[in-house]
């Protein structure tokens, strides 16, 4: 037998991080419905384990289903867990697809009638990485295949401008985008009936309709029995995405003049040829405002006038305040580059002779550099000379200087398409952001650092900022060993063998040594031994930080469930796969390794935790413990009705769920080796605190000062727009943690 | 605070109550306490705002942990990198045998080694010197010093010799070598206790260690398109954030304080033994 996680990984949409930041919309995992009526290969396959036969009742239970709350948990299979394992492995072995469908069927429909119909904004949930990747470079990059002809907007409606990626202003927007799309789709469900609950579920202290990770957009007719749904698809809505400073978008269908009709989506605008008289003209504004936050603002238009001739349009930006009914950069507060005569109007009627005229086919770009003051044109491509200069942006929060893209056209069927970014542009606008970037990165790269911290040089500042970093956060053999090559770099640079070397004092410090046995445990995912250590060390600490508590208590029912996983997966597949080591960080291989050697059984027999040995009973232990727990758990917390607590448990508890939580991509992730870290780092910087230690080295002091300088640098379009930390910590080559 | 926030939070939870006595009790302690040095507390400055927004940003852990690999990767110190990754759980960025290798080359040119970093460098990467004269360059002008250094008011010959054989072809090539190449020559006309400040610099272990550093980031440069390690970048973005800041006159502190030694003074003695009621 195949590894069917393989198979499914094995397409490139799955395993390709690149890719990962949006998937074709054909490459989606697989629709519930498709593994319910048994139609895909790869997941209509049950994947048993010990807690499946507690989702899946025998198919005399439908009294039982129809009143889940009742009865004893374990009342259908009295026997263990075993046979239910046994029916479900036996449904496998029969051919064809009908068999598992009803199998199938049996315990889907029940999650999947208490689940949300999810929306299109579904994959955006899922997705963990970026709407879009900062380099849209690579074969696999779907975003400009044919037939796409707004590659830089997501499916959920986020518009990603080329040039803008990997600017902390997108960041932000994207993360606003993002908040916005959860919330909307948490009231969704919240709206929704509860289905009826699945009796493990409701023992686990889930209510109906608590909200699984599970893309259960659509159960097939037969196997549906629950609650019927009407799926509505809400749109965005207007006012959410009216969000202070989002990028322009749209043209604005309530800010133009009455000649004008806005088409093709809010990107098309027509003069419908209302006739005016020769000074005026009519104009419309973008749905936003262009951010001074962006450093750089970029659309272009495409005249789509059917008539040759150079007519009067004008592309440019202005604030509210300028008329519509004038042509842009007659006005007050408004800047335009006009097509008929090639002159440049900035807030005056008399223009000055800027460049060629332009019309009929030919693509327009308006560029304002907020750093550095000045807007320009490009014209098919060609960047042109800069056509204002001194411009005094004003980043208002009171409305005033903001400054809109806007267009104005004056003859019957002036026509144009605008391009706010959600296509490539002609003028290579990330070519022009880019120089832009390099000139403050030079800037910082010939930058002194000696004001940080007199009498050290670079060299030594960053030394001590390591070192510090190291002994603060308890790694107190990493210090050691840096501390002795350090005093052997120091030996060898004197001159003078005589000059004694300044040794450098690591502390041999017991609270170090203690943090660092705790540590350890946790990242080995003994969390018991990490809170008996704390308990033993620091007897206050998970008293006062409660939250620490909640966090260390959930960690170790997901590496409970984690076990479970493994076993089962080495249970599932008589191909044996090299066990988990605990602590070693590679954790990976137990998923994608499939080629080791087989001498590796002996040692998942010996290191097989939780005490029960490679075996059926084994897991079934394994289940009832972790189960057992669960419901402690939630007792301990019921009464705590903040909603990270409850939303928390309701997460890991969904991982009871499945099968196998291991290979479900959507839950996989609350398993991850990274969580470890996570709870880690958060106990340790509670010790820190408890000690009356700054909860931050040195060196998380410098990460944190630059980001908030930055931000400052930031506001009304200064050099702060072009660079980021995070960029900086992107430079470094992924070391992949676990 | 965070403590006493932590604390209230309890509030809602079901506890027994044995716990709950405890928690109280620990709260009154900490309200006298609070009340009681509230009048030392004053006395410190109110906290700047800029203060409170930096504690307010994130700083990853996932985010520190990766800039301190890199340094210890990027810079050569391969014992701390492995006990870093074992300790932080961390993958390895480069293999413990480059690292050692580049760190076998700073070590050299540090104790004034040079041949032994030119040949070792050729074994590492034969084309590296040959495709970069001014690098290979520079390490025979440090021989050349460290030749003059050890001849000090002794016999001159080898540091002659040396300085004819391997460095005037070169220097005939470039002005810049040339005008180097001069200036190391002073050196041995010249006593070594009375030079010019530029002269004495050659002689200084400055010159072993930047020419180390351009070495190892020629290296790596060659090796993954990197010169330098991520967290010099920060460093420089935060002093060159700072000075740009201050120059538009935003709204900072007098001070920024980077806390390198803060925690020795921050500690509270006898915190624990409060609590124990």
């Amino acid at each position: 037998m195949t590894n069917p996680y393989q198979q499914q990984h094995g397409s490139s949409n799955f395993d390709s991080p690149a890719s990962a930041g949006l998937p074709p919309p054909t490459a989606r995992r697989p629709s519930y419905a498709s593994v319910v009526s048994g139609n895909n290969p790869v997941l209509s396959r049950p994947l048993r384990s010990g807690f499946s036969h507690l989702l899946n009742p025998s198919p005399d239970s439908e009294q039982q289903r129809q009143q889940p709350h009742a009865g004893n948990l374990y009342a259908t299979s009295p026997d263990s867990g075993m046979a239910h394992i046994r029916n479900g492995a036996s449904a496998e072995d029969v051919p064809g697809g009908i068999h598992q469908g009803n199998n199938a069927a049996m315990w889907h429909p029940r999650l999947g009638s208490s689940l949300p119909h999810f929306s299109r904004a579904f994959d955006l949930y899922m997705n963990k990485d970026a709407l879009f990747s900062p380099n849209p470079a690579g074969p696999e990059d779907v975003r400009f295949a044919p037939g796409n002809p707004m590659p830089n907007i997501s499916s959920t409606g986020f518009l990603s401008p080329s040039y803008l990626r990997g600017t902390v202003y997108l960041q932000t927007l994207e993360e606003k985008h993002r908040a916005k799309i959860l919330a909307e789709r948490e009231g969704h469900t919240s709206n929704g009936q509860p289905g009826p609950s699945s009796s493990v579920l409701s023992q686990m202290g889930i209510s109906g309709n608590v909200r699984l990770p599970l893309p259960a957009n659509k159960v097939s007719g037969s196997a549906h029995r629950g609650v019927a749904y009407d799926i509505v698809e809400t749109p965005l809505s207007a006012e959410a995405s009216d969000a202070i400073d989002s990028l322009p978008s749209r043209w604005n269908k309530e800010d133009k003049e009455g000649a004008l009709e806005v088409l093709g989506d809010g990107y098309e605008v027509r003069h419908t040829g209302r006739s005016l008289d020769s000074h005026e003209a009519s104009a419309i504004r973008a749905d936003h405002y262009m951010s001074p936050s962006c450093g750089v603002y970029y659309f272009e238009i495409t005249v789509l006038n059917k008539k040759k001739d150079k007519s009067p349009i004008v592309i440019g930006f202005a604030s509210k305040g300028a008329s519509l009914s004038r042509p842009p950069g007659w006005e007050p507060e408004s800047w335009g580059y006009h097509g008929d005569d090639g002159h440049c109007f900035a807030a005056h009627t008399v223009g000055k002779p800027y460049e060629r005229q332009f019309g009929a086919g030919d693509v327009v770009g308006c560029l304002v550099n907020f750093r550095l003051g000045h807007a320009l044109f490009t014209r098919n491509g060609q960047e042109l000379p800069i056509a204002f200069r001194d411009i005094h942006f004003k980043d208002g929060k009171d409305g005033k200087g903001k400054l809109y893209p806007i267009i104005g056209l004056k003859r019957k069927d002036d026509h144009i398409l605008a391009n706010f970014g959600q296509m490539p542009f002609q003028f290579d606008i990330d070519g022009y952001m880019k120089r832009q970037q390099e000139v403050i990165s030079e800037n910082i790269r010939i930058t002194d650092t000696s004001g940080l911290a007199p009498g050290l040089s670079e060299t030594d500042l960053i030394q001590q900022l390591v070192l510090q970093f190291l002994q603060h956060d308890g790694y107190v053999e990493t210090a050691r060993a840096f501390a002795e090559e350090l005093d052997g770099e120091k030996s060898a640079l004197r001159l003078n063998s005589q000059e004694p070397v300044k040794g450098i004092n690591i502390r041999d410090d017991e609270d170090a040594n203690n943090r660092q046995r705790i540590r350890r445990a946790i990242l080995e995912g003994d969390i018991d031994r990490a809170m008996k250590y704390t308990d033993a060390y620091y007897p206050t600490v998970l008293r006062e930080h409660e939250q620490v508590y909640f966090r260390l208590r959930c960690r170790k029912f997901i590496e409970m469930i984690r076990r479970e996983a493994e076993l089962t997966m080495l249970l599932e597949e008589r191909r044996v796969r090299r066990p988990r080591q605990q602590g070693d960080g590679y954790d990976d291989e137990v998923m994608l390794d499939d080629d080791d050697d087989d001498d590796d059984q002996d040692m998942v027999a010996d290191d097989a935790p939780g005490g029960g040995g490679v075996d059926a009973a084994g897991l079934s232990k394994l289940s009832q413990e972790a189960l057992a727990y669960g419901m402690e758990l939630r007792a301990e917390f019921k009464a705590d009705s903040r909603r990270e607590t409850s939303k928390r448990l309701d997460e890991i508890f969904s991982l009871i769920a499945y099968p196998n939580p291991l290979r479900v991509k959507e839950v996989a992730h609350l398993l991850d080796g990274s969580g470890r870290v996570a709870v880690a780092e958060e106990l340790n910087s509670a010790i820190l605190t408890s000690l009356g230690k700054s909860s931050r080295a040195a060196l998380e002091n410098v990460y944190a000062q630059t980001c908030v300088l930055l931000d400052d640098l930031r506001a009304g379009g200064g050099d702060g727009a072009f660079v980021a930390v995070k960029s900086v910590i992107d430079d470094i080559p992924p070391s992949r943690l676990r | 605070m965070s403590n006493w926030n932590a604390a209230l939070d309890l509030g809602g939870l079901d506890i027994d109550s044995a716990f709950r006595e405890s928690i109280f009790a620990h709260f009154r302690e900490r309200f006298t306490r609070m009340v009681r040095n509230s009048s030392a507390s004053t006395a410190s400055p109110l906290q700047h705002a800029f203060d409170k927004r930096v504690a307010d940003v994130k700083a990853p852990k996932s985010d520190i942990n990766a800039l301190i690999l890199d340094y210890l990767t990027m810079e050569g110190y391969p014992k701390a990198a492995a006990k870093f990754c074992k300790e932080a759980n961390l993958r390895p960025q480069q293999g413990d045998s480059s690292i050692q290798t580049r760190q076998n080359i700073q070590h050299a040119i540090h104790s004034g080694n040079i041949e032994t970093a030119i040949s070792a460098l050729n074994e590492l990467d034969p084309e590296l010197l040959d495709t970069n004269p001014e690098l290979h360059f520079s390490l025979l002008r440090l021989q050349l010093v460290e030749l003059i250094r050890q001849c000090n008011s002794g016999d001159i010959t080898p540091a002659l010799d040396f300085a004819t054989k391997k460095l005037a072809p070169r220097a005939a090539t470039n002005r810049e070598f040339l005008d180097d190449l001069e200036q190391t020559m002073a050196l041995l006309i010249f006593p070594h206790d009375s030079l010019q400040p530029e002269l004495a610099a050659l002689l200084s272990s400055d010159l072993r260690r930047s020419t180390a550093t351009k070495v190892n980031e020629a290296v790596l440069l060659r090796q993954n398109q990197r010169r330098e390690a991520a967290i010099r970048q920060l460093v420089r973005m935060r002093a060159w954030a700072e000075s740009t800041a201050r120059m538009h006159k935003k709204d900072l502190p007098e001070s920024i304080e980077l806390g390198l030694n803060a925690d020795n003074l921050e500690y509270e003695s006898g915190h624990e033994a409060m609590i124990t009621t």
